[in-house]
């Protein structure tokens, strides 16, 4: 299939994050929490409208894209999930940017992803 | 304008939490509060006073959350706690404690007001909140550990509440209640989340900013207090 013109593709906002969480998760375990807060709190059509994807996940850090006219329900969606594959967790939007580069360059780059254990020992 | 500073007002750490004061207050600022208020149950407080660290560029404030049901009660421990602590919470569940609470002009926010099929506020107590300038809390630890018919029932106490607050001019107040790090949300992602929930987008900065500083100005006088209403804001020498 011809791919759509630019000018007619959906306009997007990609938000950079970190996931403080208990254990490890992985890509696939986040996706189905991401998916599931989405749809519980939002409802399925609205969801469908932020038009939520986990583009990227790795060592704590990734990009979650969603539709430019709907950060703030993203970010509620977000903000709800409490646990990933029963373990505790956050997450924590860094930025958002419109594209993929930015978001990485500007919020990943150099981002750790904090754990509060730690930097408490050391301060 | 310049920079907003945000305060959550309901943090609990251990012995009524998971995590050290330490862990909560560095990931707190890692978020972005400018600071935080420790406000364990009353009934799980240690023995002595536990000591507050200090972190650069973040306050942690003492604060309490009262957990009584008898009202007479409630106001004994309101007066034994109001010298020692910056912000003063009651946990509200009964129409007997809100009543109380609202009309003690001591206390500073109203939490989980709630209970069986009621918001927990009306128009009555919403007057005499407006009046006493106690603020009505929205614990947003409630909205994300429940799903289902569960949280629709607290966000319908929610609008309740929020419509009798815009009509009487009760102050909100936005906190996340956490009682472990994993509780704690960053400012911008409350600010979400109570934009979703229907406070517009001022309401919502006003419940994360500036009712908390209001709230600190009126337990903490400045420097140059004199006595309720009178303050010297600049000394001139007049020789």
């Amino acid at each position: 299939m011809k791919r759509l013109m630019p000018s007619l593709r959906s306009k997007k906002r990609y938000l950079a994050f970190e996931l403080i969480s208990e254990e490890p998760v992985n890509r696939g375990e986040l996706v189905r929490e991401v998916v599931s807060s989405a749809s519980a709190l939002l409802g399925d059509v609205l969801a469908s409208e932020c038009n939520i994807h986990v583009l990227g996940f790795e060592a704590g850090n990734g990009i979650i894209q969603c539709s430019h006219t709907k950060v703030t329900e993203t970010r509620a969606a977000l903000a709800a999930i409490t646990q990933v594959n029963r373990a505790r967790a956050t997450l924590h939007v860094l930025g958002v940017s419109g594209t993929v580069k930015g978001a990485t360059e500007k919020y990943l780059k150099t981002h750790v992803v904090f754990e509060p254990k730690l930097r408490a020992a050391k301060e | 304008m310049g920079k907003r500073k945000f305060y959550d007002f309901c943090v609990h750490a251990v012995p009524d939490g998971d995590n050290s004061v330490e862990e909560l207050a560095s990931l707190a600022r890692h978020f972005g509060y400018s600071g935080f208020a420790l406000t364990n149950h009353s009934d799980k407080l240690s023995q002595k006073r536990p000591a507050l660290p200090s972190l650069e560029g973040f306050e942690i404030f003492r604060g309490i959350e009262l957990v009584e049901e008898n009202p007479s009660k409630l106001h004994g421990l309101v007066g034994k706690f109001r010298k020692n602590v910056d912000v003063l919470i009651v946990h509200g569940g009964s129409e007997k404690v809100n009543r109380a609470a609202v009309e003690n002009s001591s206390v500073d926010i109203l939490n989980h007001p709630s209970f069986d099929r009621s918001s927990g506020i009306n128009q009555v107590l919403a007057k005499s909140a407006a009046d006493n300038e106690v603020a009505i809390g929205l614990n947003l630890r409630a909205f994300l550990h429940s799903r289902g018919s569960r949280r629709i029932h607290l966000l319908t106490d929610l609008r309740a509440n929020l419509d009798l607050a815009r009509k009487y001019d009760v102050p909100l107040v936005l906190s996340s209640d956490a009682m472990s790090c994993y509780d704690l949300r960053s400012p911008r992602e409350l600010l979400a989340l109570a934009e979703l929930f229907g406070l517009e987008e001022s309401e919502a900065f006003d419940a994360l900013s500036t009712v908390p500083e209001r709230i600190l100005a009126r337990n903490r006088p400045s420097p140059g207090n004199v006595r309720e209403g009178v303050e010297v804001v600049e000394e001139v020498d007049f020789l």
